[in-house]
């Protein structure tokens, strides 16, 4: 849940009153977008992409225009611009017009919560306007501060006297960037990011700070995002249709975190537990189809409909239904087996037959009501299976999981399917 | 040296492991009685000996949680526990997110001598975690958490917090020299179990939680540990995200678990929410955090098993023990044990399935360990399922209606489907959660027509004394079931249990099996009497006749015929209930408890049909004028129903109408006061003692929970029917050609409507309702269809079957908003359709002055109690096997007194 660029950022900053530079979004007329030209000299042009991707101005994807015309042939070259970060690729859907702010001195502003601290920390430097990963160690300053008291004038003054900072611009941000924290700390935000702020001399003699771009991320697990009123859709591209429907089932107590891998995977994998999440996610890799935390003893009737949803997407393309957990502190095994041994009887009832592999490890309280459950619906069924407990390696169970995929891959699944009387 | 020099930026108290869980520790737990907590609160003190000095739940003081070891006071909040005179230094917070933050405050600023607080909520904010984290070090008190499973001692026995062990902590922390520090829970507790194979036992085992915010670091956990003089090692489960593991002072042994390195092609975290790193706190850096610290060069594998004195970097849970191991026997450090089982693949249940499959796939099943062994042995020896007993107000297994569709599912089926079919199926598939097949229905249908007539039973009498003295319908219902008791069906549920115990584990798959070989059956000699008679039993023999009849298959009826003698009524009664439950019963679809009451709800229901009936129709040889051979040899339930309501016999193009309309009612979900009637009647009986619970009382407890507004109002269609048909010389309802101008006369009602809700607004007055049209959910737009109605018009046309009560609906609400009385096109909801139903049956004998009024509010109200008892029937079985004693209470704090 991230946001970048200044078409909301500017919204955002204007609840707190903090300056920042024009903008205008994709829906411009020429009229305006000239106006905003004329008002500051020149602007630039930058995608929207969803979700706040960085490094833009690096692969030439920040146009400047001084007139209307280079403007909006700019803004047709960037308005679908696709941008390739690590194995993703972004699509933009816009563009916005930032009014260019004249100004002798750029700085950088950070707020976020360090693990080396455990405190909401500032990032401060007054050499803005680049990575702030490619600065010498002594030009930028981290500083925890007291989040029961907030980020107070004293601790900007404070990081900019350490920094060497120009005296001109300690008093305007030492004015204005605690401005941030209200924003920062009460609408939810785990991260804030201004780079640059450009002290423009609106007066002579008097600097102003303007955030020129904009940066955040949002706590998913804090109602307080919902005060900034932000679209409904604006994260919703960050979720495939089937992680939607999951998540309309996501409560505090968990139980329903789950995340699409490889949308062509042939294992489908329930997975309990963080820790059981993060081994299986590494073992299975692009063999999985979903990355799942079910774990958090969810009741009979949200353990069906997950499941329910996860076989409607993905069971007909899975070559194995892999069950996987540890040992369970908390969650009824019983309850959430049953829960999803009804969701696979279900299915079958609707649907037909599907040529399935059935892979199960697990442990914890009531075990044994749980497999013998899950047994009797599987012998049902007629897919063949195997039920590990928690006296067998997670990991070994794992690789059985893998090996039942590549047995139904190399001729196992056609085998399976003319015994169930079914299309491979 | 202490925390306080260690630490010298930050507050930390505690500078041992041994002081993390200590036996001294006095803990108050916030929403002690909330879902998780109340299930593993008595297990944590029960273990700890009783440490839990009070919890808190508000509007709840006065309530105790039970535990092995006594019960925990509740009080509404911390001071009312504190001013009782409790005192305690541990806090537990399972709190929702939202309000953690507030009650670790509550903690901190009410109770000074804390010392020590667990969060195990999951998904507290970034923004609370930041507070918390400030107020506890400003307090100067040690959090763990949050998102954690709290933290548990081997030695001291002792468990604050969360589940760590499970349900069974002894089984999985056994004394030993290693601690845990583990970012997962569920792997605290599996890694636990993970060092017992390898010999292993452990002294504290820490779930760390992973948030962002980690209150109890690693950094404080190697201090403690270095300070822990029974600690001789470490194992660390850790997962990307934070700088937490960096610079860490390790100074005895330890195997390190990094596990993730694939994760960060994720882009949001999964489970835990601070699992999701950034450049350089991701799994590789981590792994190299650790492996500089060791002074090795690698991960340790089995192949590649590189350790160094000072500890081993895994990436594999499973590794841990072998690691743990090699590394210790550098140290001169031999296992706590000898090891307990070990890790390979041992597969408790699995089937090839006769596929040929290859060897590294065919693993043998092995027996399980103790005591999971026993417990499987005796639970395959269970027959049919046992449903997790819960609370079960407002809950249903039975039913659910979809807010949306306003269509309840029962079992699973929309009402919308059970009104295709007949209604003694419907009855069953409330009971066992599939339709009866025609063998099924074959059977049910004798046993039914066998009982419904109550010549000669004195329930028949009771019910025309009720009925006499001018009770509702549902009033005689209830008198008839409740002289069908227990007593009534003793025999009958002795004969099933005696089948079951008898064919349970017989291989025995379909009670309709044919050629089913008894030899191996054997009776005892109180089985047989059970089932067998010394002489001829005159209602089993006409029940066996009209079997034969209706060529009705049943294992269990050939099987009393094989035993010889003369089979009883009860017997019969339980071998066809029996048969038909077999399949679910034998695939755990039920509960036994289910199965042996089939024969009571069978009874119930032929009582039902029958007491509806005056006691004059009820003859020695036939009811409401049809032979008793006839009526079991031939008869449906759905035919005698209509049998008893209408008084005749229904012709094909009539029964169908009937059926769907009982289809149609059974159920409107949980939530009605139908349901709510029969699951208070169950609760009230106690149902986790299921053989005391009286189905026919809560029969009772829904009839009594139905009346003029709930069930008697789809009368109020018919008379608005009535009233707008009487005069239009209308003779047959199904007629195409009935010659009515319907759009005439809905124009002419609408008009008169207007005026009449003109002068009643004009007065003041609030305007009347008309039957049949608008709903709640189905509204706003310019035409609203209520899908129920759209549903049904589709299959009645489809069949090509006129009714021109519904079709005048249809024109009504769209001459409505003609008119102007609506502002959009009203639906015709679906009492619409139960009317037109209704009405379109009955139009004949009301013209020709058979049924008056008060006869056709009878027939309405009493169509409507036959449909909804198969609901009921359904919630009523539900609730015995999942429900908890007098779970439909309501707290007196949500109880209000209104003056």
């Amino acid at each position: 849940m991230n946001i970048g660029g200044l078409l909301y950022g500017a919204k955002l900053l204007d609840i707190v009153e903090f300056p920042r530079a024009e903008v205008l979004g994709p829906e411009a007329k020429d009229h305006e977008i000239k106006g905003l030209i004329e008002r500051c000299g020149e602007v630039f042009i930058k995608p929207n992409f969803p979700g706040g991707i960085g490094k833009k101005g690096k692969a030439g994807l920040v146009g400047r225009a001084k007139d209307l015309k280079t403007a909006l042939r700019e803004k047709e070259r960037l308005y679908f611009a696709t941008h390739q970060v690590g194995n993703n690729v972004y699509k933009s859907n816009g563009v916005t017009f930032e009014g260019a702010v004249p100004a002798e001195h750029e700085v950088y502003c950070a707020i976020s919560d360090s693990t080396r601290f455990r405190a909401p920390t500032l990032t401060l430097t007054h050499v803005g306007g680049m990575d702030i990963e490619e600065l010498p160690k002594d030009k930028v300053v981290h500083i925890p501060f007291d989040p029961l008291t907030g980020l107070k004038s004293f601790v900007i003054t404070n990081a900019l006297s350490e920094l060497n900072a120009p005296r001109q611009i300690i008093s305007p941000l030492a004015q204005n960037l605690p401005k941030l924290w209200d924003l920062f700390h009460h609408h939810g935000m785990t991260t804030l990011e201004l780079n640059p702020i450009r002290m423009s001399q609106k007066r002579p003699g008097a600097l102003t700070p303007v955030a020129c771009d904009f940066k955040c991320g949002f706590d998913r697990d804090d109602p307080r995002v919902k005060r900034l009123h932000l679209p409904n859709d604006l994260f919703s591209v960050d979720y495939s249709g089937f992680e939607q429907e999951i998540n309309q089932l996501r409560t505090y107590q968990g139980q329903s975190d789950v995340s699409v891998i490889n949308p062509n995977g042939t294992i489908l994998a329930p997975t309990f537990g963080g820790g059981a999440n993060s081994l299986v996610t590494e073992f299975l890799g692009d063999d999985a189809i979903i990355s799942s935390d079910f774990g958090g003893n969810p009741p009979y009737e949200k353990m069906r409909d997950v499941m329910r949803i996860c076989l409607k997407h993905w069971l007909k393309q899975s070559n194995v239904l892999f069950i996987i957990g540890g040992k369970a502190n908390n969650t009824d095994i019983f309850v959430t087996f049953r829960a999803m041994a009804d969701a696979l009887r279900e299915y079958f009832s609707a649907h037909g037959p599907t040529p399935l592999y059935v892979v199960i490890g697990r442990g914890g309280p009531n075990l044994s009501r749980g497999l013998l459950v899950f047994k009797d619906v599987l012998e049902a069924l007629g897919l063949p299976y195997r039920i590990f407990a928690f006296d067998s390696s997670m990991t070994d169970v794992v690789r059985y999981a893998q090996t039942a995929d590549r047995w139904m891959k190399g001729g196992g699944r056609a085998l399976l399917a003319k015994k169930l009387g079914v299309a491979p | 040296m202490n925390a306080q020099d260690q630490f010298k930026h930050f507050f930390v108290g505690i500078n041992s492991l041994e002081e993390i869980a200590t036996r001294e520790d006095r803990v108050c737990v916030l929403n002690i009685l909330g879902n998780e907590s109340r299930t593993v609160s008595p297990v944590s003190h029960s273990y700890s000996g009783g440490n839990v000095v009070f919890g808190t739940s508000p509007g709840r003081k006065g309530e105790v949680l039970e535990t092995a070891v006594g019960s925990i006071p509740v009080y509404n909040n911390v001071r009312e526990g504190m001013e009782a005179g409790h005192r305690f230094n541990v806090g537990v917070v399972y709190l929702p997110p939202a309000a953690v933050r507030d009650g670790v405050f509550e903690l901190l600023r009410i109770n000074t001598e804390i010392t020590k607080v667990f969060i195990l909520t999951e998904k507290v904010s970034v923004h609370d975690a930041r507070e918390i984290r400030a107020l506890a070090q400003q307090r100067r008190v040690d959090v763990f958490g949050a998102n954690c499973l709290g933290v548990a001692d081997a030695w001291t026995h002792v468990r604050i917090g969360g589940a760590l062990g499970g349900d069974n902590p002894e089984e999985t922390l056994k004394k030993g020299s290693v601690a845990i520090y583990s970012n997962s829970g569920n792997f605290t507790t599996t890694i636990a179990s993970y060092l017992v194979s390898g010999g292993w036992g452990t002294t504290t085992s820490i779930s760390s939680g992973k948030d962002l915010y980690i209150h109890y670091g690693p950094a404080e956990f190697v201090f403690a540990m270095d300070n822990d003089a029974r600690t001789k090692a470490a194992v660390m489960y850790i997962e990307p995200g934070g700088y937490y593991e960096q610079h860490l002072n390790i100074t005895k042994p330890m195997v390190a678990c990094v596990v993730g390195r694939w994760k960060a092609k994720l882009t949001r975290a999964i489970g835990h929410a601070g699992a999701m790193a950034g450049s350089g706190d991701n799994a590789i850096a981590k792994e190299e955090w650790f492996q500089e610290t060791f002074g090795v060069d690698g991960l340790y594998t089995p192949e590649h098993p590189i350790v160094s004195k000072r500890g081993a970097v895994v990436s594999n849970i499973a590794h841990i023990p072998a690691a743990l191991t090699a590394v210790m026997k550098l140290n001169g450090i031999e296992p706590d044990f000898a090891s307990e089982g070990d890790l390979t693949l041992k597969p408790w249940f699995g089937s090839n399935q006769g596929l040929s499959l290859p060897a590294e796939l065919d693993v043998p099943l092995v027996e399980p360990i103790a005591p999971y062994r026993q417990q499987i042995a005796d639970l395959s020896r269970q027959v049919g399922t046992a449903f997790p007993r819960e609370p079960m107000k407002d809950r249903s297994g039975s039913s659910i209606m979809d807010a949306k569709t306003q269509v309840t599912r029962v079992s699973g089926v929309s009402i919308l489907d059970t009104a295709r079919y007949p209604l003694e199926s419907n009855y069953f598939l409330a009971l066992l959660h599939e339709h009866n097949d025609d063998n099924d229905n074959a059977l049910c249908n004798t046993a039914i027509a066998a009982k419904v007539d109550l010549h000669g039973d004195p329930i028949a009498g009771i019910a025309d004394v009720v009925r006499a003295s001018g009770s509702s319908p549902n009033t005689v219902l209830s008198a008839a079931c409740a002289a069908m008791g227990p007593g009534r069906v003793e025999g009958a549920r002795a004969a099933a249990d005696v089948l079951i115990d008898l064919f349970g584990h017989s291989g025995l798959h379909g009670g309709d099996q044919v050629g089913f070989d008894f030899s191996a059956i054997h009776p005892t000699q109180a089985q047989r009497e059970t089932l067998i008679g010394s002489t001829p039993d005159a209602k089993a023999n006409a029940m066996l006749a009209g079997l034969v009849v209706r060529r009705a298959h049943s294992v269990f009826i050939e099987y009393l015929k094989h035993l010889g003698g003369h089979p009883k009524a009860d017997a019969v009664l339980a071998a066809i209930t029996t048969t038909i439950g077999w399949h679910a019963l034998m695939r755990k679809k039920i509960t036994r408890t289910t199965a042996r009451n089939l024969p009571w709800y069978l009874r119930l229901f032929s009582t039902i049909l029958g007491a509806s009936v005056p006691a004059v129709r009820h003859e020695p040889d036939r009811f409401c004028g049809v032979p008793h051979a006839d009526l079991i040899g031939h008869w449906s339930a759905t035919e005698i129903a209509y049998l008893a309501l209408l008084g005749e016999e229904p012709t094909l193009e009539k029964r169908f109408p009937f059926q769907v309309l009982l289809g149609l009612i059974i159920s409107n979900g949980v939530g009605t006061i139908s349901a709510q009637g029969a699951k208070g009647a169950v609760s009230a009986d106690g149902p986790e003692t299921p053989t005391r619970v009286q189905i026919n009382k809560a029969m009772i407890g829904f009839m009594t929970h139905t009346g003029f507004a709930h069930g008697g109002n789809g009368y109020e269609g018919v008379q608005f029917l009535i009233d707008q048909f009487s005069a239009s010389g209308l003779k047959d309802a199904g007629d195409p050609h009935h010659g009515i101008d319907l759009a005439a006369m809905s124009k002419q009602f609408a008009l008169a409507f207007a005026a009449e809700k003109k002068a009643r607004k004009g007065v003041g007055d609030e305007v009347r309702n008309i039957p049949g049209i608008n709903h709640p959910v189905f509204k706003g737009q310019p035409i609203n269809k209520d899908p129920r109605e759209v549903y049904l018009s589709g299959l009645f046309k489809e069949r090509g079957e006129i009714n021109v009560f519904h079709d005048f609906y249809s024109t009504l609400v769209q001459s409505l908003f003609d008119n102007g009385v609506t502002a959009n096109v009203f639906c015709v909801n679906i009492d619409a359709v139960i009317a037109a139903l209704l009405l379109k049956l009955l139009w004949p004998r009301y013209c020709s002055g058979d049924f008056r009024a008060d006869a056709m509010e009878t027939a309405a109200f009493t169509a409507f109690l036959f449909g909804r008892m198969v609901g009921c029937a359904g919630e009523i079985d539900d609730h015995i096997n999942r429900g908890r004693n007098m779970d439909t209470r309501t707290p007196a704090s949500q109880c209000t007194f209104v003056s």
